[in-house]
């Protein structure tokens, strides 16, 4: 496939791998930002993928354009190849009770569904993590069955309580904390998605992939869930 | 202990030091100080390495009382800083003692205030950085801006020289109307030749919107071809376009990837200047190369790492 080079500004380069969400896409993505992270560049700064892109904000002081893409290149040429260890499957307890699912009721009007057919069609699914962003571990996961593809909220929510398990288009994530957000709200998870304690901070990363595993209102609560 | 009590927080003070780095594959914001000349000279002043954590004082309120002996350097914007309610110059080192009061009024120009002490603060180090990012509620203390009541460890130094003033010809000014230097990229585009033409020959309002996340910006519409795009990487001084047409300077506390499309970036040193503009001041945008863009980069970060030698 090609790949498109731009500048983002002085010192960022963002390359284009197509502009479509696409597993196909984004797992060159993933193989290329897994490649670079690998490679330890001196004067790479960041390196932040997203569904079909991929950043290197780098030290100008190293490098001008035209080399930081050729050093780019050169590591991401043969990512194709790589051959990618079988990725990592998360689960994520969650519990869709309606006091936690705020927006289960309003999706089932939406949709046309029972609140069981909505839960029955998310858990389903396995997803990919195709980014992570808006909030420290806040993972971009795709996609979700169409049939529950949706709107974000007309007007936001000012607080999505910490947890919170949420669909937006054809997307799915967690609130890695409480925070401002427009996404339609399932249920709730007692992980932590954010955690000091956790080897490399995120509970998700780039590549990972995620199930959901409904639980009950108990073991949410044993599971140390807030209401 | 030797260290600095806050005894008003003001409107917003926190710890920063040039940003992190490394963290945002997994969401956290770059986070630092907003406008790195005035923190980098504050440092300078006292003798610190370009990256040592300051405070930054946002609009002005705030007030400490130095607990030891100290050597200081306000820098940036001017909120007449006050010592024991005597009036202290920016731009120059202080010897503090202990009982000393420090008091800032509010910025009459520029917005941000830099205090630097010498051999830094001595705060948590948290994610590749000691700044802190209050929306993510990270770094610096608690990840949230300073309160009464809050102390700020310090080494006790002395001055390195007796009185340490900024050359004149380097005072930066903060003017009402400035020009920033844009680098076209990402979805530049998307922006036909009018769009371009009426961004390049606006001049645009910072009305107020906007924080250390980013200025909107506001004045004539420009209009992308599309009103959003896959969700992407936004680097600093990324310019954001939403539907409204109204340009978003995206600066220190950015989120990591967004979906608006962009018609490039403000070059960093300006963006520092950006950072500075009061409520009510005017940006123009002026295009620049690839080459002068990093040549501006360069040049700001050589002058202080040649400081440091």
């Amino acid at each position: 496939m090609s790949r498109v080079y731009k500048i983002a500004s002085e010192s960022s380069v963002i390359v284009y791998f197509g502009s479509t969400i696409d597993p196909l896409i984004s797992q060159e993505v993933q193989k290329s930002y897994l490649a670079l992270k690998a490679e330890k560049c001196e004067g790479f700064f960041e390196i932040i993928p997203s569904y079909a892109s991929l950043m290197v904000s780098y030290d100008v002081m190293h490098f001008d354009f035209d080399a930081v893409c050729e050093m780019i290149e050169k590591i991401i040429h043969h990512a194709e190849d790589i051959q990618m260890s079988e990725p990592k499957i998360i689960t994520i307890p969650t519990y869709y009770g309606v006091e936690v699912g705020l927006d289960l009721e309003l999706l089932a009007q939406e949709k046309n569904l029972s609140i069981e057919e909505i839960i029955a069609l998310h858990v389903k699914g396995l997803y990919s993590v195709y980014a992570i962003g808006f909030a420290p571990g806040f993972a971009y996961l795709g996609e979700i069955d169409e049939r529950l593809a949706t709107s974000r909220l007309a007007s936001p929510r000012k607080a999505v309580p910490k947890g919170s398990v949420s669909i937006a288009d054809r997307q799915t994530a967690v609130y890695p904390s409480q925070s401002p957000g427009g996404w339609k709200v399932l249920g709730r998870t007692p992980t932590a998605m954010f955690d000091a304690s956790y080897e490399g901070l995120s509970l998700l990363h780039v590549g990972d992939q995620v199930r959901y595993e409904p639980i009950s209102k108990e073991e949410f609560l044993r599971r140390g869930g807030q209401l | 202990m030797n260290g600095f009590l806050v005894e008003n927080g003001g409107m917003q003070s926190s710890i920063q030091d040039s940003g992190r780095k490394g963290f945002s594959d997994i969401g956290l914001t770059q986070s630092g100080a907003m406008d790195e000349l005035a923190f980098g000279y504050a440092n300078f002043l006292v003798g610190n390495a370009f990256n040592t954590p300051a405070v930054e004082i946002a609009m002005g309120g705030a007030s400490f009382k130095a607990r030891s002996e100290m050597c200081i350097a306000i820098c940036g914007a001017n909120m007449q800083p006050t010592c024991n309610g005597h009036k202290i110059a920016l731009w120059q080192t202080y010897q503090l003692r202990r009982g000393d009061v420090i008091a800032f009024g509010f910025a009459t120009e520029g917005q941000f205030a830099y205090i630097a002490v010498a051999g830094g603060f001595q705060t948590p180090f948290a994610y590749g950085s000691f700044s802190t990012s209050m929306k993510e509620g990270l770094g610096g203390l608690e990840g949230r801006k300073l309160k009464a009541g809050d102390f700020l460890g310090t080494l006790g130094a002395r001055c390195p020289v007796d009185k340490r003033k900024l050359e004149r010809k380097f005072i930066p000014k903060y003017p009402e109307t400035i020009t920033v230097r844009l680098l076209k990229g990402y979805q530049d585009e998307m922006f036909d030749a009018q769009a371009q033409e009426t961004f390049f020959n606006s001049t645009y309002t910072f009305k107020g919107e906007g924080d250390r996340m980013g200025y909107r910006l506001s004045g004539e519409k420009v209009v992308p071809r599309l009103t959003g795009i896959l969700s992407e990487p936004i680097c600093y001084g990324a310019v954001q376009v939403p539907s409204h047409g109204e340009p978003i300077v995206l600066l220190k506390e950015r989120q990591t990837i967004g979906g608006y499309p962009k018609i490039g970036s403000v070059i960093a040193v300006d963006c520092f200047k950006l950072a500075q503009l009061k409520v009510g001041g005017k940006v123009k945008f002026k295009e620049v190369t690839l080459q002068e863009a990093q040549r501006a980069t360069k040049a700001f970060y050589t002058f202080f790492k040649e400081q440091e030698a």
